[in-house]
Parts: structure tokens; sequence; C-alpha cells
């Protein structure tokens, strides 16, 4: 019955490190590092506190903590993640939020495995001018589109920005594995 | 129908608390607190003490158990611990090292 899939449940609070060959599905709450070699998926209302490690990484929840993904990151909608993303593809679905730096491409995280052309790194201080924009476009899974739509400055997510767009649903509730994050993100952008 | 599965391969190191189902078919180090059915199949491995409903036991585990209702190890099963429930079955051809502690 219960093969190679493990799922933490609703309910369940894991404090401790998840690792091991197979698939991840988190519904509740994992505080500690996670590392398979299978796809890890957090689910709508599934938390977690420290990094991820998969193959495809797809995130529907809160992550406080970096993801990297050997094939992919995947940041679809409900998606709330506070720190930084690394994966050869990198796909940040609307209504998805990110606080962090994004790179897309084989190095660091995952070995070069195929001769694809490397997308350009960008610097992880874009430009503020993105900010006019009313409404993002529709997702793109796509390393470079990705990688631009990533790096928009985390200015957006502050409460400010959300007065320029008609539409918007209100931000988000504010979950407790993000708060005291501030601190974090300032270090981070002092390197 | 479990709601929370630990694969098999898979291991968690650490604390695990839930108020629903448990199946470990991969290994837990740590600590097992759960409020309903906690089986460890057959193959998987655990070490920790574990609190449940009730517990199945078809793999091996070491650490003390209290169980609300009942403990059942299968045969093939290897424990070593304390066993703290109101029933406790041990089956022919499981291993056990350990007390057994039954509201008498």
């Amino acid at each position: 019955m219960a093969s190679n899939v493990t799922i933490i449940g609703k309910t369940t609070r894991v404090r401790g490190r998840v690792h091991g060959p197979g698939d991840l599905e988190v519904q509740g709450f994992v505080d500690g590092e996670i590392v398979v070699t299978g796809d890890v998926t957090v689910a709508l209302h599934g938390m977690v506190g420290a990094g991820i490690r998969g193959r495809r990484v797809v995130v529907r929840g809160a992550v406080k903590g970096d993801l990297v993904g050997d094939e992919a990151v995947l940041l679809e909608d409900g998606a709330r993640v506070v720190g930084d993303v690394h994966a050869p593809r990198v796909a940040i679905g609307p209504g998805a939020l990110v606080r962090g730096y994004v790179e897309t491409g084989e190095g660091g995280a995952a070995p070069a495995r195929t001769a694809r052309v490397q997308p350009a790194v960008r610097p992880a201080v874009a430009p503020a001018a993105v900010s006019h924009t009313p409404e993002r476009a529709p997702a793109v899974v796509a390393s470079k589109p990705a990688a631009a739509k990533a790096v928009e400055p985390p200015a957006r997510a502050a409460p400010a920005a959300a007065s320029n767009s008609g539409p918007r649903r209100p931000p988000p509730l504010v979950v407790p594995v993000l708060k005291g994050a501030k601190g974090q993100i300032a270090k981070k952008r002092e390197r | 129908m479990a709601s929370t599965i630990i694969g098999a391969g898979i291991t968690i190191e650490g604390e695990i608390s839930t108020d629903e189902d448990v199946v470990v078919a991969g290994t837990v180090r740590g600590k097992l607190t759960a409020k309903e059915a906690v089986t460890i199949e057959h193959g998987a491995t655990v070490e920790a003490d574990v609190q449940g409903g009730s517990l199945v036991v078809g793999g091996s585990l070491t650490g003390n158990v209290t169980a609300v209702e009942r403990v059942d190890l299968q045969s093939g099963s290897r424990v070593i611990g304390n066993l703290k429930a109101a029933r406790v079955t041990i089956a022919d051809g499981a291993q056990f090292k350990g007390n057994v502690d039954m509201d008498v």
C-alpha cells in the first residue's frame, strides 16, 4: 500500500530532518530540512520551515527556506516563499509570492547534465521599474522569462505595492512561518 | 486510509506528532506521537518512542510503546522495548524483548 510516496498529513507536525529516495507531499507542517531524490509537493495549507531539495519542487503553501530543484521549482497559486530559489527551470505562477534570490540554471545545485543554453544570470537587484505593471502575465514555464519575472524587486511584496492594481486579491494572511523573516532577507541582500 | 504516510526509503529524524493515522513504511528516528492508529509496516524501521491510539507492528521497532487501546505485534516483527496498552497481542513468529503492561 504505502510504497514510495510519503505524505505528511494535515494535522501532522514533523520537527526534524526528512530525507531519502521517493516522493514527498507536505499537507501539514515540517520544521526541518527536506532532502529527497523524488518530487516534493507542499500542498495549499502545508508549511515548511526549512530548506527543500528535490527533483521537482512544487509549492502551493508556505516555505521559509531555500528551494533547490534538480529539475524544476514550480511556485503555484497560494505559494508563499521566503528564501532563495535555484533550479534549471523555475516557474512562478500568478498568485505566488516570493521574497528571495531566484536563479535558473544548472550551476551549483544541479550538476550540468545537458548542453542546454545557459540562461543569462540576472543581477539580484533588478531595476524598480517593474512595479508600474498593473497585472502580472500568466505563468510562463520557461527558464528565461521565469527568471526575469522572478527577480522583480522585493518591494513588490510590500503592502504599498498592492495599491496600484485594481482586481488584485487582498494580501494573504500572515503566516507564522513567515514572521521575522525580514531580518533574514536584509542579511541576504547585503551579500 | 492513512493521512500520514512515511514511504519506504524515506527517513525522518526528529519528532512527529499528529491527530491522524500514521503508516510507517520507511524509517523514523526520534519520537512518534499520534492520536489514532499507528502502523509500522513490514520492512519499516522505527527507533523511537511511540504513542498512539493503537499500534500494529509488522517491521522493526526499538523503543517504548504507549497505546490507548491495543498493541499488535505481527508475525515477522521485531520489537525491543516496553509495551503499555489495554490489550497486547504478540503473534507466533514475532520477536520481542521487553516488559508488557496491560490493564489487569
